[in-house]
């Protein structure tokens, strides 16, 4: 839910570390997000939400690469841990249901890619 | 039966597509394993990944710290109570008015239209101040922030925000409460911990209402607190009916004590 809200943010990030490059000459080619599953973050509306949000910036043009990062789970109980696709917080060992959520919680701007402009380079090669 | 998961499957090739898009350089350079000598420089400055770990959220919980110091500053308690449009929210905070003589605390209502549940509450005498969101479908932290404001803090201890409406959209937004607080009607379905688990999951408390209709409705309450262990083991599920007045008592003791 909120990719419009959450992608403000995002943008944000991105033409942050975007205006702290040095070199002018260059391009976003890609930024790279790692969704928590816990988010609920519906990869296609985010990306709509990035091609508006970026439109007449910096970063135009760019492509997003949302990583998911399933949800991990550990017992309390029996000590087992592992992840899961569902947010279903029963023990798969010993069904008992003292699960702790240990990974799959954050959103985060991970990298992100810059290339040099494209009419740079062939002028520099020729 | 197939089941369709929108936020997975159908964008998962997304990411491989964009990366097949190579140039007859890059494709020549990729397989081929060889980089022409004079190339070279240019393969280096071509593309520069850059590291970030950027925590996305953080414009919101920027103002959720601001409001938990505002809130530690006057030793003040906030709930966030969350539940889906008529689950008995305000009818749960009149009774919580009515009955409660020893704290002194303050609702901040959250609502898209109409003072109704201000009015509701203020005509029981109860301090309350009204937050319109205007469509927007739950609080976040920085209008919360704006709105304590206009709250006496300083004579208060506890301070009780009434979500909008909704299931969804409040569990992953921080307002900076010091618990959540989910509401969930007897004539509601008894699988909508299941159908909503993030919220049941974030809750440290969990009122089911309503509860003098259980004759009336095909309300499983036994399956219901199953459902309910299920995702979240540890908060306390209170029985409540604000209509007969029946388990309100057990509700006030466990806000007493939680702040």
């Amino acid at each position: 839910m909120h990719e419009f809200s959450i992608c403000q943010a995002l943008v944000a990030a991105v033409l942050k570390e975007l205006g702290k490059v040095k070199d002018k000459q260059i391009r976003l080619k890609k930024a790279r997000i790692a969704a928590g599953q816990y988010h609920r973050i519906v990869p296609a509306s985010l990306k709509f939400a990035y091609k508006i949000l970026t439109k007449d910036t910096p970063a135009e043009g760019s492509s997003l690469l949302i990583k998911t990062v399933p949800i991990k789970l550990k017992c309390n109980k029996c000590g087992w841990s592992g992840l899961t696709r569902d947010i279903c917080f029963v023990c798969r060992k010993c069904g008992g249901v003292n699960m702790e959520i240990i990974g799959g919680k954050d959103l985060c701007l991970e990298s992100i890619e810059v290339e040099r402009r494209q009419a740079q380079r062939h002028r520099g090669t020729k | 039966m197939k089941a369709l998961r929108w936020n997975e499957d159908r964008h998962k090739d997304t990411e491989e597509q964009s990366d097949k898009v190579f140039s007859k350089t890059e494709r020549f350079i990729k397989f081929s394993g060889f980089v022409p000598v004079f190339l070279l420089p240019m393969c280096l400055i071509k593309t520069m990944k850059i590291k970030v770990y950027r925590n996305l959220m953080g414009a919101n919980d920027k103002w959720a710290n601001k409001t938990r110091a505002l809130l530690a500053k006057e030793n003040v308690k906030m709930l966030n109570l969350i539940g889906s449009p008529g689950a008995g929210k305000t009818a749960l905070l009149e009774q919580t008015v009515k009955k409660n003589s020893h704290r002194a605390f303050a609702v901040l209502e959250g609502d898209i239209e109409t003072r109704n549940d201000a009015e509701r509450l203020a005509r029981l005498g109860c301090e309350v101040s009204q937050l319109l969101t205007g469509g927007g479908c739950h609080l976040e932290a920085k209008m919360v922030h704006h709105a304590l404001r206009d709250l006496p803090l300083h004579r208060l201890d506890l301070v009780i925000v009434e979500n909008v409406g909704n299931l969804v959209c409040p569990a992953e937004f921080d307002i900076g409460e010091h618990a959540k607080v989910v509401v969930l009607s007897v004539t509601e379905g008894e699988d909508k911990p299941l159908k909503y688990p993030v919220i049941f999951r974030e809750a440290r408390a969990i009122v089911v209402s309503k509860i003098d209709l259980l004759p009336h409705v095909p309300f499983k309450l036994k399956l219901c607190l199953e459902f309910i262990r299920k995702i979240n083991p540890h908060a306390p599920v209170f029985k409540v009916s604000a209509m007969t007045g029946k388990g309100i008592k057990e509700w006030i003791d466990w806000l007493t004590a939680a702040g």
